[in-house]
């Protein structure tokens, strides 16, 4: 019997489970039409492939394209804001096309190859070992706001050359730009006051470096406008994105990652007995399992047939990563956990030209956070019943609101 | 003359981000899948295909001497 397809996305029962939903879709709709959003859902591993490999067919300049509205529904009363928080969006270098998707992401792409990358292996084993020195200290702690988010900010801001004592407020700024994957009524005021601040705090750090360059990645994005390729709105909506996805999916690789091991005590156990060894591909399949981000929107530039259904010219389309990594015609047993899995082509960080800048950057933090996490605690446990245990309301982001653990 | 290179693009590995394409266009193209292949080693100056692999986010691209066999990139 086929049952009724939900699809209400940002229910709580999609939010917590998308894995159980997904398998129904994969198998009874894979190119899915989701009325009440008005959207086209991707669940299939080969349809997001081929989805991200054809970006002449799927654009990605969906805020500033869409002639819908925006979904869920918003106060009638924020209009005004939506309006500002879409030209604000529209700047960032992923929401552009070819050609000029080419040129921005050029501007930044050396600096995060996996060479230059691999420099800041040393920084980063060092903050996990004092992050972790004060866990040890306090016998507990909640791996999210301890571990996960200090990290990768510490890391970014130290990229961005921010000065430490900014990283709370940067955060608390960040928190509120997560607005953007959820679909409360009047989310579009927290946006908007996070963009605000962020760009308020920015400007005059961006007007320095445009004057002073130096080594740091706000003066790479700087010399993009010098060069001019990028406008200074430009590069202040660039610097916002580099600071967020550059922290805030990692965050999510570590909790996830951190929380799979815990559930999974042979993994757990076997991660154990080699961490140096089995580091690389226990951290991809902690991609794999219960990826950062959940999934990401495109429009269709022209009529295009996908899985057998025809998609519009301007109809808006979701590729869900979290579907796709468990899709079994690519992954045998893909509801295992199995930290050995080879070869294990995931998505976490999509595909094609706009597969994910900082990817190298990710990889790198997760190694090192669950490999020193696992070194240091062999013995690790939740601190609370797993059903205590939720996520934030978002269709992009695979966050936990928190995961308290200890190690007794 | 500048020596001959082996490209090889590993396709276990290519996500087709087309990084390749951009620094080395003469080397690398993309093929049907829209995975990087090489179309023609001798397409571009020795630094810029070592500049192409280098920047590939994956690291898929190796590059050898092709006739002594010596490892160019990584």
């Amino acid at each position: 019997m086929v049952t009724a397809i939900n699809d209400d996305l940002f229910s709580p029962a999609v939010v917590n489970d998308p894995y159980t939903y997904f398998s129904q879709l994969r198998d009874e709709d894979p190119v899915h039409w989701n009325e009440k959003y008005e959207l086209w859902v991707v669940s299939r591993y080969a349809d997001l492939v081929w989805v991200t490999r054809h970006p002449e067919f799927f654009s990605s300049e969906w805020w500033k394209k869409d002639p819908r509205g925006p979904y869920p529904e918003i106060d009638e009363s924020d209009l005004g804001l939506y309006q500002y928080v879409r030209e604000f969006f529209s700047d960032w270098f992923i929401q552009h096309d070819r050609p000029e998707h080419t040129e921005m992401r050029m501007v930044v792409h050396s600096y995060f190859n996996p060479k230059a990358m691999e420099l800041w292996r040393p920084i980063v084993q060092k903050a996990v070992k004092s992050l972790l020195d004060e866990a040890e200290e306090r016998g507990s702690m909640d791996a999210m706001k301890d571990f996960a988010i200090p990290l990768p900010l510490l890391v970014i801001a130290q990229m961005m050359g921010m000065p430490n004592q900014d990283r709370a407020f940067i955060r608390e700024l960040a928190e509120k730009l997560l607005f953007l994957g959820r679909g409360e009524l009047n989310r579009m005021q927290p946006l908007t006051d996070g963009i605000k601040g962020l760009l308020e705090y920015l400007s005059p750090i961006v007007a320095e470096r445009v004057k002073n360059p130096g080594e740091d990645l706000l003066s790479v994005l700087a010399i993009g406008e010098k060069k001019g390729i990028y406008t200074r709105d430009e590069v202040l909506a660039n610097a916002v994105l580099l600071l967020l996805a550059g922290h805030e999916t990692t965050i999510n690789l570590i909790c996830n990652g951190t929380l799979a091991l815990i559930q999974h005590p042979d993994q757990l156990a076997s991660f154990r007995e080699d961490p140096t060894g089995r580091t690389v591909r226990a951290t991809e399949e902690c991609l794999r399992y219960d990826a950062p981000v959940r999934s990401i929107q495109r429009i269709a530039s022209e009529d295009v047939e996908l899985g057998g259904k025809m998609v519009r010219k301007d109809e808006r389309l979701r590729w869900f990563i979290s579907s796709a990594n468990r899709d079994p015609e690519v992954f045998p047993n893909p509801e295992t956990f199995d930290i050995a899995r080879y070869p294990n082509p995931h998505v976490a960080f999509g595909s094609g030209i706009h597969h994910c800048l900082g990817s190298t950057l990710a990889r790198l933090e997760g190694q090192e956070a669950l490999r020193l996490l696992v070194e240091r605690f062999p013995r690790l446990n939740l601190e609370v019943p797993a059903r205590d245990l939720s996520y934030q309301p978002s269709i992009t982001f695979r966050s936990l609101k928190s995961l308290p653990v200890s190690w007794n | 003359m500048p020596r001959k290179l082996k490209i090889t693009v590993d396709t276990n590995v290519c996500v087709g981000n087309a990084t390749c394409e951009i620094f080395a266009a003469n080397t690398f193209a993309l093929n049907e899948d829209r995975q990087s292949m090489v179309v023609n080693p001798d397409g571009d100056p020795e630094e810029k295909v070592l500049e192409a692999a280098e920047n590939c986010p994956v690291s898929a691209i190796t590059v050898a001497d092709a006739e002594t066999g010596e490892t160019l990139f990584p």
